[in-house]
């Protein structure tokens, strides 16, 4: 919480302010009651100015405005007139620090949303990977939210009930000292009781957040999985798991209610006996006949009370809302305390007739310990050429190409793209020269033209059309209503999934890039539109370096050369040829696909 | 908002004071409710209908209507008894001196302290039922739901957003239910204080009653002009929230995206740009927000300075008898007359947001459950598992038809393996046949029955799918594995697993078969999961099985693993296999190719090879990378 407060510095003008109108206001308000006292004392009771001891103000004023000839009336109307004056100046206060809290609040909210958002925008993709997407959206959106709030309440109300509190208690003794007595007695009785509840009450919303949660779950296992439930013919069997779930819900939710439930009456109670003993004693003083004491004072007296008890329960309040406010501020801290991990380094444009070599390359994740995912990994793909690499899942192949890009970077060896350290590029440099299509593609809501352009900002409509023809996109694109300017919605949804994938290759196209990574990009498409892209690929990237992954053998058979994989390293690297005759785990693999095709498979070779 | 309305949620205590009005403002702003009010669509259906589901709590209802009427009544009593102390206050005629009697004070302030005090109690009981009102309503309001959800056709789930069921089922059943518990007692309350205050008023002095009336419609013009107007900046402010998430889920989502095409800093141009607007957008809605506090801090001083005023005049000139306590009691009555109506406003909001909610609740209810008129009792184990599909016609939009005419027989103990292009309708036969979704033409039988004679439950339990994507529940391995049989022994899960090739790492794992799954599984391997959802479907023992086949997410020896599980449970069962690669399906009985809704060849591997037809063509493509 603390280290978030420098992003208030910009607005400590406004900051600073906004408490000082906030006590113009109270102060405004706190006038209030002791004018009531006069209109009642003065105006409407018939207690001549001059009897009673402490109307000095009340008569001064009376005389400085209307000399010496006013009625009762007249009082009435000068201090009703006076108390609407009072009322509008401290409306005033009020909206001018409600504006500067807001100012200084929402400056602050902007600056930090940004900030936080920037440095997730810079953070290397493992680190966003840990924290996972839903928990960044909370933390740009509602944990920033919650703080802004609580600042602005800062501002305004950690003022306001601490100045009402320590104020309405100075007015108080000032009419009176033994109205302090009263205070005395009911103030620690009701801090006590809310302490209690509160207690008790806290650590239970963490139950309620758990088995909400689990209601959750539940019902969305159903719905996702509603296929399964029906088949299974476990809708009664589920519906049971769901009222248990429910269920512990309820009654967790009843039991903080039926907690909470305690305060409004301890209030209550506390609020009107506290009420009752300023009335007896004002009663009392006036019974034993002392000056000073007034049904005015009384009336002003039970209207100070009241307001000092309601701060209280204002300040226990905001109490709560520290705690939240607390939770979101560790949550938002903890994105900007982040520091990327992959940093760039100078290098701009190195040239060199490998295009990438990787030497004893190994790599685990960060904080994982036992065998590592990749471990001694040396390959040397030559300007291009086209490289396959084949192999069972969790050998590590997408983890491999996601070293050249430094999605990741390896914890041993090295990587050089045209002879240069990759550590030592400019990242921007470095990943320009990549076009890397992903096993899940991504497109953006926005229209199908702007995707492509991704590649390069620049592209004209010719070359747009000429990627999407080559990614084998070009006819279903031209078929969508409005063409190229057809609107993608929200992650792609309107399109299947190997509609995706080729958009996602021609964007990749359009950049133009010195080496392409296709990991596992076809696998939508049905075969015969594998083929034709494979073909058109061929044709379009003589020039370009190409590393390709693959389940299929069919797809990686025409490569350069095949790299096969294996826990973690390349066991053999040639072309398809040479591995069927040297290589018995890609022969294993060749024939757990083809098995009686292989006759069909060797004839096309 | 909701977290706004929490500061003006619950009962409200009692306050009595002599000042006006204003002094206990929340955070958050007066108005925050009322702004994001959204407007039900045919609120008087939905009220009615409301009410009757209310109506099966209606004893507590009844009893917290009952206590609240007593707690306003209590409450309500409270500024006569001040009355009356504050007439036990006099000014000797004599001397001019302020005298009071004091017995009777002290009658008054007893009698008042007993009424705050019962008011106390009750208003604890009233508390106390409103939340049990509320939990039980939500609770069985939930359960409701996911029994209509669960009977919803699958159609239903395939065609609406996930999110959006999802958040009918939390937010919209909570909204529900605490306008029921809350806004509804609350405005009942209010009502009967505005009623109560104002007969009150009107017993002490008509003249002063006019005169205090004087400023009610001067608040209520200017609080709701000054609503409409925030409303648009609130709108506004929600929108932008909205769009400031999306961008960050899109982005993140899609990070090593943005990353490879360097578009980092666009982002962060955008996401600042709309923060701005945020900003500023969100100082204008508190600012606006804030100024409706002192306006009816105004407008109450100004009824109060009214009142006094009048009071005094007809003190001063010997009126109807009115005394300085019973002016006091004016100020007090014409504040509990003008809180409730500004309370009635918010709850108006609450209670349209809850109206809203409830549409889109019953919205879901209303829609038609799957049909179930199967009558004919058939016992399953005495089911064969022969298959037929007469002339199958069916479209999942009627512009577009997906089957037109399938034929196909499948003799009990048969493997028949389907293949064709994406789209072509082979997942389609599936549904159909579990009736997940009806068909439009033709008919399907099972041992000559038509399915739509049978229970679907007892067409279902013939039936046993394994789906492409693993679909496994956050509960312990044991019961995943005896999913739909509850009843099954130790024995026979571990058979299961034994025969789907799972038990060796479910006895490696720590807990072994009471190992609780993480959400969906997703703390096994895709294979693992894979070989969990064979052995729920060996152990389910269907006559008919159904495999999807899963695609490239499993490594080669995974999946001959998975593939030799998936033999062993296809011995001596009618088997519809929806195949992907053609490489696993060679030993099926038979094989068809569809293609445009119809069957277009069907037979051995090798005769269809001979054939040189459509399966041919497929097979060559996928071999030999080439489309011959």
């Amino acid at each position: 919480m603390k280290k978030l407060f420098r992003y208030l510095r910009p607005y400590s003008g406004y900051a600073v302010i906004s408490p000082l109108l906030m006590i113009g206001e109270v102060t405004a308000d706190l006038c209030l009651p002791f004018l009531m006292s006069y209109i009642v004392d003065y105006g409407i009771l018939e207690t001549g100015l001059s009897d009673i001891a402490g109307s000095g103000f009340a008569e001064w004023f009376m005389r400085l405005i209307w000399g010496g000839g006013y009625t009762q009336l007249h009082i009435v109307g000068t201090f009703g007139v006076l108390m609407l004056l009072i009322t509008l100046v401290g409306g005033v206060f009020g909206t001018l620090c409600a504006y500067t809290a807001a100012k200084a609040a929402q400056g602050f909210g902007n600056d930090l949303r940004r900030d936080a958002y920037s440095r997730v925008m810079s953070l290397s993709i493992e680190q966003t990977d840990r924290f996972t997407t839903g928990s960044l959206v909370t933390r740009m959106t509602n944990d920033i939210a919650m703080i802004v709030d609580f600042i602005e309440m800062l501002l305004r109300m950690f003022v306001r009930s601490p100045m009402f509190f320590v104020g309405g208690t100075v007015m108080l003794l000032l009419l009176e000292v033994r109205f302090g007595v009263v205070l005395l007695c009911s103030l620690p009785v009701l801090l006590l009781s809310l302490a209690l509840v509160l207690r008790r009450a806290i650590p239970m919303y963490a139950v309620v957040q758990k088995r909400l949660d689990r209601v959750n779950t539940v019902v969305q296992e159903n719905v996702t999985g509603a296929r399964v439930v029906k088949a299974y013919v476990c809708e009664d069997y589920e519906s049971g798991r769901f009222e248990a779930a429910n269920g512990a819900l309820r009654d967790v939710n009843y039991r903080v209610l039926r907690l909470m439930a305690v305060i409004p009456p301890v209030l209550t109670v506390v609020q009107n006996l506290s009420v009752i003993a300023v009335i007896l004693i004002g009663g009392n003083r006036v019974a034993s006949g002392i000056d000073g004491m007034t049904v005015g004072t009384v009336m002003a007296a039970v209207t100070y009370v009241t307001q000092v008890v309601s701060s209280i329960m204002m300040v226990t309040m905001m109490f709560q809302s520290i705690s939240r406010a607390a939770a979101s501020a560790k949550r938002v801290t903890e994105v900007l305390e982040t520091h990327p991990v992959i940093l760039g380094g100078k290098e701009n444009a190195p040239v060199a007739p490998v295009a990438i070599s990787m030497r004893g390359v190994g790599f685990r994740y960060p904080g994982t310990n036992g065998d590592p995912i990749l471990r001694d990994v040396s390959l040397e793909v030559k300007k291009g050429e086209t490289l396959a690499i084949i192999g069972a899942t969790g050998c590590g192949k997408t983890t491999l190409v996601n070293l050249i890009p430094r999605f990741y970077d390896a914890t041993e060896g090295s990587i050089l793209i045209d002879g240069v350290n990759i550590r030592d590029y400019d990242l921007g440099t470095l990943r320009k020269k990549i076009g890397y299509v992903m096993q899940k593609s991504r497109l953006f809501s926005d229209t199908v033209a702007n995707n492509l352009r991704w590649g390069d900002p620049n592209a004209n409509s010719e070359q747009l059309r000429h990627a999407a023809e080559v990614a084998q996109a070009h006819e279903f694109i031209s078929r969508m209503p409005d063409g190229y300017d057809n609107y993608v919605a929200e992650k792609g949804a309107s399109l299947s999934g190997g509609q995706k994938q080729r958009l996602s290759i021609a964007r990749a196209l359009v950049r133009r890039p010195e080496i392409l990574i296709l990991d596992d990009s076809t696998s939508a498409l049905d075969l015969a539109t594998e083929s034709k892209l494979r073909r058109a690929l061929r044709e379009a990237l003589r020039e370009t370096t190409v590393i390709l992954i693959a389940q299929r053998i069919a797809s990686v058979k025409e490569a350069d050369r095949i790299a096969v994989m294996e826990n973690g390293t390349v066991i053999a690297c040639a072309p398809h040829e040479e591995l069927m005759k040297t290589c018995p785990t890609y022969v294993e693999i060749c024939n757990s696909q083809l098995r009686a095709g292989e006759e069909k498979g060797g004839a096309a070779v | 908002m909701n977290r706004q309305s929490q500061g003006g949620g619950g009962s409200n205590p009692p306050v009595i004071g002599f000042g006006p009005g204003g002094q206990r403002r929340g955070p958050g702003g007066p108005m925050g409710a009322r702004l994001n009010a959204e407007k039900p669509k045919h609120a008087a259906r939905t009220v009615k209908r409301l009410l009757s589901y209310i109506g099966r709590s209606r004893w507590l209802l009844a009893a917290l209507l009952c206590i609240m009427v007593t707690v306003t009544v209590a409450e309500l009593t409270g500024p006569y008894f001040q009355a009356e102390a504050i007439d036990a206050f006099y000014i000797d005629e004599a001397t001019g001196a302020l005298r009071v009697e004091l017995s009777s004070l002290k009658r008054s302030l007893i009698a008042m302290g007993c009424m705050f005090a019962l008011a106390a109690v009750l208003s604890f009981v009233q508390t106390l039922l409103a939340a049990r009102l509320s939990q039980q309503t939500v609770y069985t309001m939930r359960n409701d739901l996911f029994r209509k959800i669960s009977k919803l056709p699958i159609q239903y789930t395939d065609t609406h957003n996930h999110g959006d069921l999802m958040s009918r089922m939390t937010n919209d059943v909570e909204n529900v239910s605490n306008a029921v518990s809350q806004s509804v007692t609350t405005l009942c309350s209010c009502l009967l204080t505005i009623v109560g205050a104002l007969s009150m008023m009107l017993y002490y002095s008509w003249q002063m009653t006019l005169i205090a009336l004087l400023t009610i419609p001067l608040s209520i013009t200017v609080t709701s002009k000054l609503a409409r107007f925030m409303r648009k900046y609130f709108v506004a402010q929600q929108k932008l929230l909205g769009s400031l998430n999306g961008q960050v889920e899109e982005t993140v989502t899609a990070y090593p995206t943005v990353v490879s095409y360097g578009k980092e800093a666009d982002a962060v141009a955008r996401f600042g740009a709309t923060s701005e607007q945020l900003r500023d957008c969100a100082v204008k809605a508190k600012v606006w927000g804030s100024v409706m506090g002192p306006i009816m801090n105004f407008l109450g001083n100004l009824q109060y300075v009214l009142i006094a005023a009048t009071g005094g005049w007809m003190v001063y000139a010997r009126v109807g008898g009115i005394t300085v306590g019973s002016i006091q009691a004016m100020l007090q009555y014409s504040k509990n007359f003008t809180r409730p109506i500004n309370q009635v406003a918010n709850q108006y909001s609450s209670i349209l947001t809850a109206l809203a909610g409830a549409e889109r609740i019953f919205e879901i209810m209303d829609s038609p459950s799957e049909i179930d008129e199967g009558r004919r009792t058939v016992n399953v184990e005495e089911l064969r598992g022969h298959v037929e599909f007469k002339n199958l016609q069916f479209g999942y939009v009627p512009e577009k038809r997906v089957l037109q005419g399938l034929e196909l027989t499948v003799a009990p103990g048969q493997k028949i393996a389907i293949v064709g292009a994406t789209g072509s309708g082979k997942t389609t036969v599936v549904n159909l046949l579990t009736r997940f979704y009806e068909v439009d033409g033709g008919e399907i039988t099972v041992d000559g029955i038509n399915v739509t004679e049978l229970p679907k439950s007892t067409l279902r339990r013939a039936i046993a799918i394994v789906l492409q994507d693993t679909v496994l529940f956050s509960d312990t391995i044991r019961n995943n594995i005896c999913y739909g049989h509850p009843d099954a022994t130790h024995e026979q899960v571990v058979a299961a697993a034994e025969a789907a090739g799972a038990r060796k790492f479910i006895e490696r794992l720590p807990d072994g078969y009471e190992t609780v799954l993480a959400e969906s599984g997703s703390n096994l391997s895709q294979g693992q999961r894979q070989l969990l959802a064979i052995a729920r479907a060996v152990l389910a023992d269907p006559k008919i099985l159904i495999l999807d086949e899963a695609t490239s997410n499993v490594d080669t020896r995974t999946e001959m693993r998975i593939q030799r599980a998936m033999q062993r449970l296809m011995e001596n069962r009618t088997s519809l296999i929806i195949a992907h690669r053609l490489s696993t399906i060679r030993d099926s009985d038979r094989i068809v190719v569809i293609r445009d809704g119809r069957v277009a060849e069907s037979g051995k591997h090798e005769e269809l090879l001979a054939l040189n037809g459509e399966y041919a063509k497929l097979y060559n493509s996928q071999f030999a990378g080439e489309v011959t």
